[in-house]
């Protein structure tokens, strides 16, 4: 079988395009200087509640739809989908943030966790939501519990005044505020008993 | 949301160069929280046809003291702006204005760039499918002229004399007051005019342009600044109307004066009469009531934001005199 003749390279790292392989090799050592190869498109890892995963995600995909249709993860609820309710919140290297409006390709390595994992843990917070009914429809409660989570693992004793900053992204129509500061104190306080 | 391409950049240069090859067709996403609600709504009659993550560059997500300045990185977030304990201090007006943007998530997300750089609010552009092809997406007319303005320019139009949508930024003013200068992949331009509105555009930047910084004078000796936001809500709410000002006092009397409203007109508005009124006078309840009223005195409301001129004039009011009595910095 004769040598196939491409005149048609492509760098991985940049795109750029070159008649020959040498050419190409040439620019790869010189201007990407010889660095490992770039990962196939959309492959991302990531490590949500305390397990690791391979994903192969699309550009389009958000955080939310990768975690809430593509894993199950259903805790996170989409209602905005705007980022302007925080009902998707997820804990992302320990700050809370908004997954309906973050890329899923843009979160490799990234440590998530989500409401399933602080239930798993036994987080005293959800004792406390419970037990306070910080609820109604429960629509929001995944939302504005990570939010608490995230909260407390900065702060473990936080005033009425930073519980209700911190959560002040995080909308509730059926009205629950006021159980939530209530919820979120009995949980700092469980909490530190738990560590005693 | 529809396909597109997606690119992590790794050099400022990379981006720029990806930028140049797509044309117009490509967008830099950093928090995305601005571009991919545009997206989602496809508000534009254009779609992207590939996104350049600019998270990937190493050294853009710094906050360094440098010559009594400061230079903040592009990729720094509002949260940890305000956060920062020299921020804080030394720079009161952006501290509160980043503490006073979105929701704490969003403020997490969220970067300084991204906010100075952020797509203006209109709900007629922003309505959901291009609904309305207005004069800042290439088309015949303004809808808010005739339509619902109530959180529209009070200062007039832009665009063909159209187009009075505000520019919906919180740190804006701060960065302007502080005399802040935006560092590009290209050049230095002065953040008050860093502003540029046209077809498809809110500021300078040309299309493969990128903020990689901002860079921030040390504060003359005795100034003090201060930032205040008028929104339905506390939380997330964009601005109807914000105000920064910083004021340098030569005991108490005001030698120099900064003091910039956002969210009144098509770009941050620099209140040139308010701050002359100040200058030499001492800073009182009477003198921060003239300079308000010098704030807007040239204001030209439209038919449902005439209440806009009020809330700047007293905003205007209550920022200077905050300035006078701000606990964060004593004057040395």
């Amino acid at each position: 079988m004769a040598e196939p003749n491409i005149k048609d390279y492509s760098c991985p790292h940049c795109e750029n395009r070159f008649d020959s392989l040498e050419k190409m090799k040439a620019h790869m050592l010189s201007d990407h200087r010889g660095g490992r190869l770039p990962l196939p498109e959309g492959r991302v890892s990531m490590n949500i509640n305390g397990k690791k995963y391979a994903l192969d995600v699309k550009p389009s995909w958000t955080l939310y739809y990768l975690i809430h249709d593509h894993l199950g993860l259903t805790g996170a609820k989409q209602f905005c989908d705007r980022g302007a309710c925080g009902s998707c919140t997820v804990i992302m290297e320990g700050k809370p943030v908004l997954s309906c409006m973050i890329l899923a390709v843009e979160c490799d390595g990234k440590i998530i966790e989500t409401v399933e994992g602080i239930a798993d843990a036994g987080h005293p917070l959800i004792d406390s939501y419970v037990k306070h009914h910080a609820m109604q429809c429960g629509y929001c409660t995944p939302g504005f519990v990570t939010t608490s989570k995230a909260l407390l693992d900065g702060n473990p004793e936080p005033t009425e005044r930073e519980i209700k900053t911190a959560l002040s992204g995080n909308l509730c129509r059926c009205g629950t505020y006021p159980q939530h500061t209530i919820a979120v104190m009995e949980a700092a306080e469980n909490l530190k008993a738990k560590k005693r | 949301m529809k396909d597109f391409v997606h690119f992590n950049a790794y050099t400022v240069d990379e981006a720029a160069a990806l930028l140049n090859r797509y044309g117009g067709n490509a967008g830099i996403i950093a928090g995305g929280t601005d571009l991919l609600g545009k997206m989602k709504d496809r508000v534009l009659p254009s779609y992207p046809e590939a996104l350049i993550n600019i998270k990937t560059i190493p050294g853009l997500d710094a906050i360094e003291e440098k010559d009594g300045g400061l230079s903040i990185g592009a990729l720094v977030t509002l949260s940890r702006l305000a956060e920062h304990s020299t921020v804080r201090s030394k720079y009161t007006a952006l501290f509160e204005a980043a503490g006073r943007t979105a929701s704490p998530h969003l403020r997490n997300m969220g970067t300084i760039a991204g906010n100075l750089c952020q797509d203006i609010r209109c709900w007629y552009y922003r309505s959901p499918q291009n609904r309305f092809s207005c004069l800042r997406k290439g088309g015949g007319r303004c809808y808010a002229i005739k339509g619902d303005n109530r959180y529209h320019s009070i200062f007039g139009g832009s665009v063909k004399g159209g187009c009075i949508a505000v520019h919906p930024s919180d740190t804006a003013p701060a960065l302007i007051v502080l005399n802040g200068k935006i560092v590009t992949s290209k050049r230095t331009i002065p953040a008050a005019d860093f502003f540029n509105v046209g077809v498809h555009r809110t500021t300078a930047l040309e299309n493969d342009e990128i903020v990689t910084a901002i860079h921030l004078p040390e504060p003359a000796s005795k100034t003090r600044s201060a930032f205040m936001k008028f929104a339905l809500r506390k939380s997330i709410d964009f601005p109807i109307v914000n105000c920064a000002a910083a004021i340098t006092f030569e005991g108490k009397t005001v030698t120099h004066a900064r003091i910039c409203l956002n969210a009144v007109s098509v770009v941050p508005r620099a209140a040139v009469k308010a701050e002359q009124v100040l200058i030499g006078s001492i800073l009182d309840e009477k003198s921060a009531e003239e300079a308000g009223k010098a704030a807007v005195a040239d204001a030209e409301p439209m038919e449902g934001n005439a209440y806009m001129v009020q809330v700047a004039r007293t905003l205007v009011k209550r920022t200077v005199l905050s300035c006078a009595t701000s606990p964060e910095v004593d004057p040395k």
